[in-house]
């Protein structure tokens, strides 16, 4: 994968320090690199170990989702739409259905809306869980990622009682969920949120409160709050920048306005230092909230009456004429679809916002400067995920 | 830039030896498979998932801890194929010392699964590089990799290796060769490289 | 040495050959079952039968068969050789290494001296590979390589010579029979020093930089397929056995033990195998430095540790006398 293309500038110098020759060397990092975890590719200019210059080279997963949403319909979508970013499935359904929702003006069952909040913060512990592991593993840690999908299978399995998913769920549907959930099913999510927060010590001991770990992340990769907000980064990456952002308190949607209210177990994770390290401990400390953020989506689902789960819908779904933008919070940021209805039963143009592709523009600025080591380390921080950069 | 490979071949051992040996020599290749896993897209998580504690393929000699092409035994593509990655894809595989096996994991690795009319998706992997063993799904369980490992396994015990054997799985697969799909990767529009005439 | 008999070298030699074979797989499919075992794996099953044990033996019979590939634009000579110029020390210094008085592949007076220049060498082999690539993954393992031979070869030179100042002799044999257990104290620094340098100097995690997998995908070893491979590899675990073999001569009294007359060969195996395990225990819980802290490591803490223990030394050997 290596094309020898050299020489960019040259340096003499006759005596002293600098006394060498140096020539600057083209690198290609990926698009298959162990370090981009998919396939992002970077093409870096490197004067020894140090980066000149780094361009992000996207487009490798570019699988036309966008284009693919105008021939399908509104049942259809949420196929393709919970694969763009393949680690918050439900999350990015939920973007969709929220929004025909909203042109159609329809009432969504008060235990759909519960139900797909405690499954979407169930998701969010699975995205954050993730990373938390292939994180070390970019670090040359290769343990804690065993310990981060221990608990990833305990909860992908209560996720897979509900819905039949290990991953892509498909249980959103326009108007409520696609089916009850199964009896007893709330007292298996109680077990296995206590079980994961219960274990969850053993994995951050391995992360934050290992001194190379820490050595190897502190004050590395610093993205300052200016930088974050040119940028449009959001999710966790910007609130270790100390931008204080979330939809789901700012803009509350599904059942967030009461868990981010007075009294809610809600809070924003926010962190100033904005290095790598802040960027991890955001993303564990809003996995802890997340965990609470379930339980009481548990305990509000246990108290309402039996009911409906969803709104029976006519054989021709189709879309009064419009437009709408609806963004929520995903694990990684905001998520947001332009939904632009011209009445058929199929989108005239269905736009996504996706929050990888935003926190991944800031590499450029971020990498000039830094030693490759500390790229890798870099690069596993901004947390993303390459089809949701693609599309 | 267009680069002429050699012909394939397998290593000299393995070229000479009687059938006794062969059988000890299958039994290697067969439980000693280091895998490159060319994680795409969503199948790479549920891949990574088959080699964790719950699944673990290690148990089969399945070893993930291959850092490049050269090393690995056995690639596995999970995710979609993009036009623009096939190039790297058909590189790699041809980076993959002989014998080399393909696992195509997921549906869009099969045959473009839910991307099958996008415009920039391939459909199948198989149209680049010879595939030995398809596993279905979207994404497929863990489970049913360990089933896919295992039929491998099963297909290379069975195996009789010769580098004249191996020519003719190429020739009777027709894929394109490195050179017919190496392009350049990117170019600044009004830089478009001059006279090179893709096939 | 003029009065051993052709047949006994020949004998001698293939037993550290045999050795050099044997030992390095089972560190191999320890490091396999242990670090399994602490992340809640069972590791290979199916290789040979009983909890595949037969897993390297199967790696080894695929290596075999693996097609020979030497890149277009490599230095052929140097990249044929690299593998042969990093696996030839570490044969000569498990030659060296004693496990009992008797049970020893060759008799050398200095022989601490040979092993700590021996296993320098097989750096070598490592700049070899990863100059004749032709690769800049390669080129930069190389690198880091080189760098990091820099900071841990001085700390270690300097840690033996205190352990041959204490004994008053540069023979292994020497050295251990001159170990007491108050030396794991009096030693302990020097101990801690030595283990990890030695750690540095086989590119273990923390300090793999070299061929730091996720950064530049194995670094000098990138482009090396089939055999030559696995002869990396197995100077990669011929290195901790060496390298176990030796801190457990050195730091832990080698065959000092219960019936070391007749055991005494066992209980160096054990307790180097015991290092062994240590090494592989900080392969799995620990994550890589980068090249400068390792650097600062060896400037600012290992370096004045070495001579610091040094001092310490020559005290109590004046001391004591």
């Amino acid at each position: 994968m290596t094309e020898a293309t050299t020489s960019a500038r040259e340096l003499t110098v006759g005596v002293g320090a600098g006394g060498l020759a140096t020539a600057d060397m083209v690198l290609n990092i990926g698009p298959q690199h162990p370090a981009t975890h998919g396939v992002l590719r970077l093409r870096i200019v490197v004067d020894g170990e140090r980066i000149v210059s780094a361009e992000p080279i996207i487009g490798y997963m570019h699988r036309g989702a966008e284009k693919l949403f105008e021939v399908r319909d509104y049942r259809q979508i949420i196929v393709l739409a919970n694969r763009h970013d393949w680690l918050s499935a439900f999350a990015n359904e939920l973007g969709v259905v929220l929004a025909v929702e909203d042109m159609l003006g329809m009432e969504v069952p008060q235990r759909a809306v519960w139900a797909r909040t405690l499954l979407a913060e169930l998701n969010r512990v699975l995205n954050h869980l993730m990373f938390l592991g292939s994180y070390p593993l970019e670090l040359g840690a290769i343990t804690p990622v065993f310990y981060a999908f221990r608990e990833r299978e305990e909860l992908q399995a209560v996720m897979e009682e509900a819905s039949g998913g290990r991953m892509h769920y498909m249980f959103n549907r326009v108007g409520g969920l696609k089916e009850d959930l199964p009896a007893g099913w709330l007292g298996r999510v109680t077990e296995a949120v206590a079980a994961v927060r219960r274990r969850l010590p053993d994995l951050e001991r391995l992360l934050v409160g290992n001194e190379i770990l820490e050595a190897r992340t502190r004050g590395v990769g610093v993205l300052s709050r200016d930088l974050a907000l040119g940028h449009g980064v959001s999710g966790p990456i910007a609130r270790a920048s100390g931008v204080d952002v979330d939809l789901r308190r700012d803009t509350p949607y599904l059942g967030y306005g009461e868990l981010f209210g007075p009294g809610g177990p809600g809070r924003v994770v926010t962190l100033e230092a904005g290095d790598c390290l802040a960027r991890l401990e955001v993303l564990l400390e809003q996995t802890r909230v997340s965990l609470d953020l379930a339980d009481a989506c548990v305990d509000r689902l246990a108290g309402l009456p039996q009911g409906p789960i969803n709104v029976k819908l006519p054989k021709v779904l189709k879309v009064p004429e419009g437009q709408i933008y609806c963004a929520t919070e995903n694990p990684l940021g905001f998520n947001g679809y332009y939904l632009v209805s011209r009445g058929d039963k199929t989108p005239w143009r269905l736009k996504l916002r996706s929050a990888s592709f935003n926190n991944v523009s800031v590499l450029a600025e971020m990498l000039p400067g830094q030693l490759i080591a500390d790229m890798v380390a870099i690069l596993g921080s901004m947390f993303f995920v390459v089809g949701d950069i693609d599309k | 830039m267009a680069v002429d490979l050699p012909m394939p071949r397998v290593g000299p051992v393995s070229e000479h030896a009687p059938r006794p040996i062969k059988v000890v020599l299958n039994w290697g290749r067969r439980y000693s498979l280091w895998v490159f896993n060319f994680g795409l897209a969503c199948c790479a998580i549920e891949f990574i998932a088959t080699s964790m504690g719950s699944h673990d393929f290690i148990r089969l000699g399945v070893i993930p801890f291959a850092p490049g092409p050269r090393q690995a035994d056995l690639m596995v593509v999970s995710g979609t194929v993009t036009d623009k990655m096939a190039p790297a894809i058909r590189r790699l595989y041809d980076q993959m010392p002989e014998p080399k096996y393909v696992i195509s994991f997921g549906a869009c690795s099969n045959s473009g699964g839910p991307y099958w009319d996008s415009y920039s998706v391939t459909k199948g992997v198989d149209q680049i590089i010879p595939v030995d063993v398809y596993v279905p799904g979207c994404p497929p369980r863990p489970e049913a990799l360990l089933h896919g490992i295992i039929r491998l396994q099963e297909k290379i015990a069975d195996e009789s290796l010769s580098s004249s054997r191996l020519r003719r799985k190429y020739a009777a697969h027709r894929t394109p060769s490195a050179a017919e799909l190496s392009r350049p990767l990117l170019f600044t529009p009004g830089h478009e490289p001059v006279g090179e005439e893709r096939p | 040495m003029s009065d051993l008999g052709w047949l006994e070298v020949v004998l001698r030699a293939v037993a550290v050959l045999a050795g050099f074979l044997v030992l390095p797989l089972l560190v191999g499919q320890t490091e396999h079952k242990v670090m399994a075992h602490m992340q809640g794996r069972l590791g290979p099953m199916y290789a040979g039968g009983f909890h595949g044990w037969a897993q390297l033996v199967a790696d080894g019979v695929k290596f075999v068969q693996k097609e020979d590939v030497v890149p277009a634009r490599a230095d052929r000579w140097a990249f044929r050789l690299a593998p042969g110029v990093a696996l030839v020390p570490c044969l000569i210094a498990l030659a060296l290494i004693p496990l009992s008085p008797n049970v020893v592949g060759a008799k050398v007076d200095a022989s601490v001296l040979l092993v700590l220049a021996v296993i320098g060498v097989g750096i070598i082999g490592t700049l070899m590979a990863g100059w004749a690539s032709a690769n800049k993954y390669s080129l930069l393992g190389a690198m880091r390589a080189a760098a990091q031979l820099v900071s841990y070869e001085l700390p270690m030179v300097l840690v033996v010579a205190s352990v041959a100042l204490a004994a008053g002799t540069l023979s292994l044999i020497g050295i251990t029979q001159a170990w007491t257990p108050w030396w794991l104290l009096w030693q302990l620094p020097g101990a801690v020093v030595f283990f990890v340098a030695g750690l540095a100097e086989l590119q273990r995690t923390p300090f793999d930089m070299p061929v730091a997998d996720s950064e530049i995908v194995f670094g000098p070893y990138t482009e090396y397929t089939g055999l030559r491979f696995a002869f990396f590899l197995l100077a990669e675990y011929a290195g901790i056995v060496v390298m176990s073999l030796l801190f457990a001569v050195l730091f832990l009294g080698g065959w000092s033990g219960p019936w070391s007359g007749t055991l005494g060969w066992l209980w160096t195996l054990l307790k180097a195998l015991v290092v062994a395990v240590v090494v592989i225990w900080f392969r799995v819980s620990w994550p890589r430095l980068r090249e400068d802290q390792l650097q600062r490591l060896a400037w600012v803490w290992l370096v004045p540790i070495a001579l610091l223990q040094l001092a310490v030394t020559a005290v109590g050997v004046v001391m004591m006398r």
